[in-house]
């Protein structure tokens, strides 16, 4: 009798995971129409804060676009889903949207390590594929459809922190020490990579040189590590939330440098700028955007102006400072790519990709043999004026001044780094 | 019991075995021609992730289930099998196979140091190791520049593989074999003497070892067995995913998902894992794509707590108690 139970239930089991099967594969009405633009975007999960305000710039330009008549006349769509920042849903997402929604073009998830799982699918099917702040994703898979949208360039251990150092000069004592600490994830340790490989040329000698896993939450034993190696130079690479924890112990040490900061991630979040208000002045860190007149590209204040009125009500960054004004030029490529070769092609699309300059909302864009950025541009800024945590003056120049590129400088360097608290 | 009734019981449980392992291979081939004849590549993937599930949580399920040790370490076996896969490749440029070999072995070995360590401890101080472990295993393995380090590793991967329509197709039918053996190999444990003293530990360990149940022994097989299988779930993922990192590899889904599978189809029991995989799994992968990934979760943890609540015997309890 058991036995007999077992086997029914074996066989209910089985029907109902074939009919909850299919109910993955709807019947989706696939008007011909409009033009279906698919992508994954972790809307949950660690990379959910940029990958939500990514998924409002995009469709802000749907938006635009379609206001302008769409693309070769047909209505622009989006299709996404939430990879939920796990990078093994990622490949079954892509395969969902290639075969099952049928979407005419493919963009990327957000960041590295969602855009690497989805490269296989991509390259199988031959799509023409527009990636989203990605780092050296097709340094091994050199597949000639990629394009990557990041201003980081190819060769980011020669590149990256040259623009840091270069501030070096800028100091009225030329500095002899150097301290890096970087936390053990992909962009951080190739960061940390470039600032090692280039300090000797600055004349800078090494003095404190450890990483850190992501789940340290204490920095004070590391500040006072760095503290009494007495760097004239303060190199961090690190993510959210360490970065807020390093510059909150920084900050209690009262730890000085002639030149501080580097490439931590989060003090170009506008939740990290309310929350550390002073902390952050004088420091000089990586950025990709600062509303400075040198960077007033055509098309860039009326998408912050779109961005910023919905920000809020989409619980998203509420500057959109950083990745958002790239987000919407990711799609402005597609966009020009799609006009100017008239065709959803993706072999044309690659052609045109490679061959021509894009007009985007954060400058003229240019993709070289890899597909990255034929020119680099990482901004170095150093955060000024700042007096306590009100978010409007983000808005407007002067508190994240430019130091590097020269062609895009807006000031010039305060020193030290102090302790504001 | 008189000694001329001893062999039907032998010649019964092997027609049972039979019986198992034709139905499986028959499911398994109608499944796979039926995503075939659907065409969909997305069926390939979407099938994959279920069945690693399948996979997880049947080997949860020898450990958890029959012996009542709850492993949260889940992601942490899996890994091992992930990494063991990605030092093949880079090493000797092998492919899912042997790289599935090799993790079975390498996560086999580990589940068997891991036992004898661990296994003097009982209760929820057994599963706080079992999770020290899954956080030691990633510190190792974000320190490790071999296997990419924090960084991930990349596998270049086939475009096709001859006698199937895809890689997707390839990867899929391994990943089904592997959940066919999986199963079996736990109702196999179920069935003989192994598992019966490892339920025998579940009810009452001290009793079992005054009776003579080897305890240790026992738990260390289980061990050696859950982990081994668990490393074979993980060892095709950087192949079906192409890239892996740390973070990815010892996601906190595959923890849970591994506990919350058993839990809801039955644990102890060698249908209940497939039941709770093939459900759970299911669920998401169609909720991942259909609503929004909020409430994706929402419905999980919802899942999760209703059953632990009103059928704490999972699916398979609720059949048996009706």
């Amino acid at each position: 009798m058991t036995e007999m139970t077992r086997r029914g239930l074996g066989r209910a089991a089985m029907a109902g995971a074939i009919s909850t099967a299919a109910g993955a594969f709807p019947a989706l009405a696939q008007g011909s129409n409009p033009i279906r633009i698919g992508y994954a975007m972790s809307l949950s999960g660690g990379l959910a804060a940029n990958g939500r305000s990514s998924l409002l710039a995009h469709r802000i330009w749907a938006e635009d676009v379609n206001a302008r008549g769409g693309l070769m006349g047909r209505p622009v769509q989006i299709v996404s889903y939430d990879d939920q920042s796990n990078p093994a849903n990622v490949p079954s997402l892509y395969t969902k949207l290639i075969d099952v929604d049928k979407v005419d073009i493919v963009t990327s998830p957000y960041a590295t390590a969602m855009i690497a799982p989805s490269m296989p699918v991509i390259m199988q099917r031959g799509m023409t594929y527009v990636s989203l702040f990605g780092a050296g994703v097709n340094e091994k898979l050199r597949y000639d459809r990629y394009f990557s949208m990041n201003v980081t360039g190819d060769d980011i251990k020669g590149t990256y922190a040259r623009g840091f150092l270069e501030c070096t000069k800028m100091l009225p004592t030329p500095p002899r020490t150097i301290s890096i600490l970087a936390v053990d994830n992909d962009f951080a340790q190739r960061a940390a990579e470039s600032v090692r490989s280039m300090s000797r040329e600055y004349g800078l000698r090494i003095v404190y040189d450890r990483s850190y896993p992501p789940t340290t939450v204490d920095f004070t034993p590391t500040i006072r590590a760095i503290q009494a190696a007495r760097p004239d130079v303060v190199f961090f690479a690190s993510y959210p939330p360490d970065s807020n924890g390093i510059l909150r112990a920084v900050s209690e040490l009262k730890l000085t440098a002639a030149l501080f900061g580097g490439g931590m991630v989060g003090p170009q979040i506008a939740a990290v700028q309310a929350q550390l208000g002073p902390i952050l002045n004088n420091l000089v860190n990586w950025d990709v955007y600062s509303p400075e007149p040198t960077m007033k590209f055509p098309g860039v204040e009326a998408f912050q102006e779109k961005y910023r009125a919905r920000a809020p009500q989409e619980q998203t960054d509420v500057l959109g400072n950083y990745l958002q004004p790239y987000a919407y030029a990711q799609m402005q490529v597609v966009e020009q790519a799609v006009n100017r070769a008239r065709s959803l092609d993706q072999a044309a699309l690659a052609a045109d990709m490679k061959a021509n300059p894009f007009s985007t909302i954060v400058g003229d864009v240019k993709f070289g043999n890899l597909g990255e950025w034929a020119t680099p541009r990482n901004l170095f800024v150093q955060f000024q004026n700042i007096t306590d945590g009100d978010l409007e003056k983000y808005k407007r120049p002067g508190t994240k001044v430019i130091l590097y590129p020269p062609e895009l400088k807006s000031g010039t360097l305060r020193t030290p780094y102090g302790a504001p608290a | 019991m008189s000694a001329t009734a001893l062999p039907a019981p032998a010649v019964a449980g092997e027609r049972r075995h039979l019986s198992y392992w034709l139905g499986a291979t028959a499911v398994a081939v109608a499944l796979a021609v039926a995503l075939r004849l659907l065409g969909n590549e997305y069926g390939w993937y979407a099938g994959y992730f279920v069945l690693q599930y399948v996979v997880l949580a049947a080997a949860w399920n020898i450990l958890g289930g029959y012996a009542g040790y709850v492993n949260f370490g889940a992601a942490g076996f899996m890994a091992a099998g992930s990494y063991t896969a990605i030092v093949l490749y880079e090493s000797m440029g092998l492919g899912v196979i042997p790289g599935i070999l090799g993790g079975a072995v390498v996560a086999g070995l580990l589940g068997l140091g891991t036992g004898y360590l661990t296994l003097r401890l009982r209760g929820v101080y057994f599963s706080i190791a079992t999770l020290c472990l899954a956080v030691v295993l990633q510190t190792l393995i974000v320190n490790w520049d071999y296997v990419g380090g924090s960084r991930g590793a990349y596998i270049i991967r086939p475009m096709t593989v001859p006698g199937f329509a895809s890689y997707g197709e390839y990867i899929f039918i391994v990943m089904l074999v592997l959940a066919v053996l999986a199963v079996g190999i736990g109702r196999t444990v179920e069935m003989s003497r192994l598992g019966t003293g490892l339920q025998a530990i579940r009810d009452n360990e001290r009793a079992a070892e005054a009776v003579g149940v080897p305890t240790l022994r026992l738990k260390l097989i289980a061990c050696t067995l859950s982990g081994a299988l668990m490393g074979v779930a993980g060892a095709p993922l950087p192949f079906y995913a192409g890239y892996i990192n740390p973070e990815g590899a010892f996601n906190l889904a595959y923890a849970v998902n591994s506990i919350a599978m058993p839990l809801i189809g039955g644990a102890g029991t060698w249908l209940g894992p497939v039941i709770g995989a093939v459900l759970l799994a299911t669920l998401q992968q169609a909720a991942t794509v259909t609503i929004s990934s909020a409430l994706n979760l929402w419905i999980v943890g919802w899942m999760l707590v209703i059953f632990v609540a009103l059928f704490p015997r999972g699916i398979i309890g609720w059949f048996r108690n009706r």
